[in-house]
């Protein structure tokens, strides 16, 4: 199943990086996790990477709401373009 | 784990000049325009600033591949457009056969579920194969690790997360900067109180 290397990557390893992933996951999807398994760790990590890029996407909105206010001539709009222009 | 102070840098440098790029360029853009330039340059500042990772070169790949984000990548990349997108010829052939010899295994592992009672199932195989799923789906979310598996895979998951949350961490902070630069120009005597109610936020 998984691409069979010749490096010697030990258990520890794979249970420290998997630790790792654990501890970056937000608190409330970490409470069932004490009876961790591979495919609820993969499951808990597809759901935080999608709720990361759903942030992403709602700043992006909000963002470009005050972009869009630049055009308007007025002082914050100054601001904010000596802002960008640094 | 945190990224970096020179990732934070970076990112903001290259996300405030897409910004930039997209805000003075293309005056006439519609909110939907504008916010698509915005998510791209939040995304190319976070692979450059992060760069020589898989996700990143997968990244910006994925992004190349539209013809109009092409130009506005060009433009904020520069130079480093061509050592980012170039291929590695090393890794094509292995992926390709390793895709066929997967979906084939995937099909032939269907047919046997198919004709396979499902209370005979073992658990331990049910088990696997929902690793097999999940470990799909998270392949489908990691930009550039089609080829990757086990431990490279969740090497690059968790370098790819670390990264997504300084990337929302940062924009929030611009964010806030500006929010507030508002308003300090629309009141400036109560500035300290109107910070102190925004910091709340």
């Amino acid at each position: 199943m998984s691409s069979r290397r010749s490096s010697r990557i030990t258990d520890e390893e794979i249970s420290e990086l998997i630790s790792k992933l654990q501890s970056l996951l937000p608190e409330s999807r970490r409470r069932s996790m004490s009876r961790a398994s591979a495919a609820k760790l993969l499951k808990e990590t597809c759901s935080y990477i999608k709720s990361l890029h759903r942030e992403v996407d709602d700043l992006s909105d909000r963002l470009s709401d005050l972009m869009s206010s630049m055009d308007s001539g007025s002082p914050q709009a100054d601001i904010i373009r000596s802002i960008l222009r640094s | 784990m945190q990224a970096t102070k020179s990732f934070e840098q970076a990112f903001l440098k290259h996300l405030l000049r897409g910004c930039r790029l997209s805000a003075v360029s293309y005056k006439s853009m519609s909110l939907q325009e504008r916010k698509s330039a915005i998510k791209l340059s939040a995304d190319v500042a976070m692979a450059s600033a992060r760069g020589g990772r898989k996700w990143t070169r997968g990244l910006i790949t994925k992004l190349s591949k539209e013809d109009e984000h092409r130009s506005f990548l060009q433009l904020i990349l520069g130079t480093e457009y061509g050592r980012l997108t170039k291929p590695c010829h090393g890794s094509w052939k292995i992926p390709r056969s390793k895709k066929i010899v997967r979906r084939s295994l995937r099909v032939c592992s269907r047919r046997k579920n198919n004709l396979r009672a499902p209370h005979g199932v073992k658990s331990s195989v049910l088990a696997r194969t929902l690793v097999e799923k999940r470990t799909h789906a998270l392949k489908r979310l990691v930009p550039g690790v089609e080829s990757l598996d086990g431990y490279s895979l969740l090497d690059e998951t968790l370098d790819y997360v670390i990264s997504l949350r300084a990337q929302v961490d940062l924009m929030q902070k611009l964010l806030t900067t500006f929010e507030a630069s508002k308003l300090g120009a629309l009141s400036k005597c109560t500035l300290p109180e109107r910070k102190a109610s925004f910091v709340g936020k």
